[in-house]
């Protein structure tokens, strides 16, 4: 006699409130002071383009998991969260159409052609952000503006990088409809700045703000400015201090684990300083926090073990301070994560956990001799 | 003699869980007996190891604490009437798997004639040998839920020796409270029965481990325990696993695919002790044991000395029944029990409760891809990885689920409990090992 309601199932019968929903609501939750200082510093033109890039993520999702025939997760809010993060990482006066490129590859290729959450193998955001980094419209986000430039040009103007070709292909700003901004132009970045050549290497420590933008005397901003946020860069990089509190937020949570920003940030560090330039400097200019609390903690594409997490992290940094110390790329955050999301395949692979009581405490995975070829066996639907 | 001391000087294990507990519905609670069924369906095997077979046969009169199952393998323990009464049949039933096995059904007197105590001798001048004997002849086994026999482990190899037992007083399942009242209620039983342990294996340290939310339990058993260790200890699941009580009160850690005589350590659980202690007191064998109803989907909870055998319909009615729709009746607690789809199961010597648990208790959502946020990694007490165990399990490659730790595993329930995606990595586990036991064996 089956007893009405009675459901049968296997144990364990209770869980926690972690949920897929739960981890991605909290990184949301974590950027709502990046957000709001992008906005802040950069105009209402942010609010946009986070806008457009959100809407064109959940698009893209709903659209290929309708043609690949998966389940529609959008309650999950992952593809909400990778349009915000790729917004974060792009200029502030980048063109609309350029944000809905990006955000389409970086749901439909990077997230789902790659499986779908769970099976991409680089963190989709990052993804995007690279191959626009490498694709004709790279101009459009390399350029970047000042913060509070709407201070001349009002808060509400909403301002884009363009190409004037009338006057040989120079870069101009101009509002959404077309009409110049005269009073914008391109600004440095404080890791181009030390790129030019300028400046590399000296001290920058113990200079004082000089005038309205918190510039030292010899044209780079204050340490002190950089981890506020008064400093040229993509919208959600420039402010360290909105960035930290998001990011020990997510470790108070437990969504993010400690070791990889701590991880990589003490490495770019240690390497910096040894590479004889400025490394409290390089900590606070460039997309260094937001990489590492945001984009390298990403579950899917992180190691899932502690000490391949540590690995993961310092090989991060590494890459990041080689590319900064020695390429003629300013930045290498992004491009580093994506080379560590593919290496987190072996390390997943092979960095073992020695399991309870183990006295061997193995340190490299290996198969065990099983007595015959394990049989083929069906795949689960 | 010595004061007992409470330790509190322990700390926690790596990994494990915060579940809701929920003793409140169950731990004030007075131990009461349970009715006596119509009839009973005894499994004849209630352990891990050979197989009984029936002593008696349909038409037999028997008493309440005789035997009616039994094998002369070593790895076994016999069964016993719980009730006073004539043999129905000898017939396979569902147990609470859902397996079928062979049960002997007795028709229980209405009026029943209770177990008479046979000679006994002093405790203390019982040898070791003799307490094992008990154990053996008593059908003791594991009363936490893995109904291991007890008089196996009393045995361990002679080249190791125990110094060590350990009561596991932790109950950390949520919701059971049925060794709590115990300890409140039988405080000097349980010593009595820690101290035959401790002479059968010649330890001469015995602790009597309790998680630190049942104060009054520490309180109880302390008062009563002269010599013995009372340790206060952290409060977290799976505290009482085996393997994990060992190392937070010894410091000793069991290597993977060994048993606890390997670092000389023995650890039962409350109800065990209690009934060591009755059966070398009494002669009493172990007919019934005390177990919890409750949950919120039950009436009025309580902590009922039941008979083996007596049907999950007869000890829910016993409760109260049903209040509204309870959505799973669990056999045991909540992170590693059996569902019952319908009431007829009977208890066994392993049952410590019956839990109805409501939906938005279980909280259990559809099973999603893993997104590799290694919460199961951290949560899981053996340091195994859940995560790949699953997914070499879903490709079928056992090498793999091996080398993850499939072997290893106690099947806790941490991982899915922490796992955002839900995944059932218990499931899997339990398809890993039965496919790695196949391959091994059939090379051999
Ligand atoms: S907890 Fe679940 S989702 Fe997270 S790694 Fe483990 S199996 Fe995957
Ligand atoms: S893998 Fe096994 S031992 Fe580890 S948490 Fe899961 S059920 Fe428990």
């Amino acid at each position: 006699m089956a007893e009405k309601g009675l459901a049968a199932a296997i144990a364990p019968h209770l869980h926690s409130e972690q949920t897929i929903k739960r981890g991605m609501t909290d990184v949301l939750i974590a950027l709502i002071p990046v957000v709001i200082w992008g906005i802040i510093a950069f105009g209402i033109n942010v609010l946009l383009i986070i806008v457009i890039s959100c809407l064109t993520a959940v698009v893209s999702e709903v659209v290929m998991r309708k043609i690949l025939r998966r389940k529609i997760t959008l309650r999950d809010w992952s593809a909400v969260l990778t349009g915000l993060l790729l917004a974060l990482t792009l200029p502030p006066t980048v063109p609309w159409w350029v944000v809905v490129v990006g955000s389409v590859i970086a749901v439909a290729i990077a997230k789902e052609l790659f499986g779908g959450l769970g099976r991409n193998i680089f963190n989709p955001a990052l993804f995007a952000r690279v191959v626009l980094l490498f694709s004709p419209f790279t101009i459009y986000t390399t350029k970047f503006v000042r913060p509070f430039w709407w201070k001349n040009g009002g808060f509400w103007t909403l301002a884009q990088t363009r190409i004037d070709n009338s006057i040989g292909g120079r870069i101009v700003y101009a509002s959404w409809g077309g009409s110049p901004i005269n009073t914008l132009t391109t600004s440095a970045t404080p890791l181009s700045l030390l790129k030019s050549g300028r400046m590399l290497g000296t001290a920058v420590t113990g200079a004082t703000p000089v005038g309205a933008n918190f510039l030292t005397s010899t044209g780079k901003p204050t340490l002190y400015s950089m981890f506020l946020g008064f400093k040229a860069g993509a919208i959600g990089e420039v402010s360290v201090l909105a960035l930290l509190l998001g990011g020990i937020y997510l470790v108070y949570r437990g969504t993010i684990d400690w070791r990889i920003p701590v991880g990589i940030i003490g490495t770019v560090f240690i390497l910096t300083w040894i590479g004889g330039s400025s490394p409290v400097y390089q900590m606070l200019g460039g997309g260094l926090f937001l990489g590492s609390f945001f984009m390298a903690t990403d579950w899917v594409t992180s190691p899932v073990t502690r000490q391949g997490k540590w690995i993961y992290a310092v090989g991060i940094g590494v890459f990041i301070a080689i590319f900064r110390l020695v390429s003629a790329l300013p930045e290498g955050v992004a491009i580093s994560i994506l080379y560590w999301n593919v290496i987190t395949l072996l390390i997943d692979r092979y960095v073992a956990r020695s399991h309870f009581g183990d006295a061997t405490r193995p340190v490299f995975n290996r198969l065990p001799k099983l007595a015959a070829r394990p049989l083929p066996v069906k795949k689960e639907a | 003699m010595a004061h007992a001391e409470i330790n509190t000087d322990y700390k926690t294990f790596k990994g494990g869980i915060h579940p809701p507990y929920n003793k409140e519905l169950a731990n004030s609670k007075p131990i009461e007996a349970a009715p006596v069924p119509g009839k009973v369906i005894i499994p004849l095997s209630q352990h891990i190891g050979a197989p009984n077979s029936a002593l008696v046969a349909a038409g037999d009169r028997v008493e309440a604490g005789q035997k009616i199952g039994g094998t002369d393998a070593f790895v076994s323990a016999p069964v016993h009437s719980s009730v006073s009464g004539v043999v129905k049949e000898v017939a396979e039933m569902a147990n609470f798997t859902g397996a079928r096995v062979p049960c002997v059904i007795i028709e229980a007197d209405s009026e029943q004639v209770p177990f008479r105590a046979g000679e006994t001798k002093p405790l203390d001048a019982l040898k070791a040998e003799e307490i094992r004997e008990i154990a053996k002849e008593a059908g003791l086994v594991g009363m936490g839920g893995a109904a291991f026999p007890t008089h196996v482990k009393l045995a361990p190899p002679k080249d190791k020796p125990v110094d060590i037992v350990l009561i596991n007083a932790c109950e950390c399942e949520p919701f059971l409270t049925c060794d709590h009242r115990l300890m409140l209620e039988r405080p000097s039983d349980l010593v009595a029965g820690l101290r035959l342990l401790m002479a059968a294996v010649g330890a001469g340290r015995g602790v009597i481990g309790i998680e630190a939310n049942k104060p009054d339990a520490i309180e109880a058993v302390r008062k009563v325990a002269g010599d013995i260790e009372v340790a206060s200890l952290p409060v977290k699941y799976p505290e009482g696993a085996e393997k994990m009580l060992i190392s937070v009160v010894a410091g000793r850690k069991v290597p993977p695919g060994k048993l606890p005589s390997e670092v000389g350590a023995l650890v039962q659980n409350v109800g065990t002790a209690v009934a060591l202690y009755e059966a070398a007191a009494t002669g009493k064998p172990l007919f019934e044991r005390v177990l919890t109803v409750t949950g919120p989907g039950i009436r009025n909870p309580k902590n009922l000395l039941a008979k083996i055998g007596t049907p999950v319909s007869t000890l829910i009615e016993a409760a109260g029944g049903f209040v509204g729709s309870p959505a799973r009746l669990i056999m045991g607690g909540p992170m590693t029990g059996w569902t019952q789809e319908n009431l007829d199961a009977p208890i066994q010597k392993g049952t410590s409760g019956l839990v109805a648990l409501t939906e938005e208790l279980i909280g259990w959502q559809e099973e999603e891809e893993c997104v590799r946020c290694a919460k199961c990694i951290e949560a899981c007490p053996m340091f195994l990885m859940p995560n790949y165990i699953v997914q070499a399990a879903k490709r079928g490659q056992w090498d793999q689920a091996e080398m993850y730790g499939a072997l290893d595993c106690f099947e806790c329930g941490c991982c899915s409990f922490t796992c955002p995606s839900f995944i059932p990595h218990v499931k899997y586990v339990r398809k890993a090992k039965a496919a790695i036991a196949a391959l091994k064996k059939g090379v051999k």
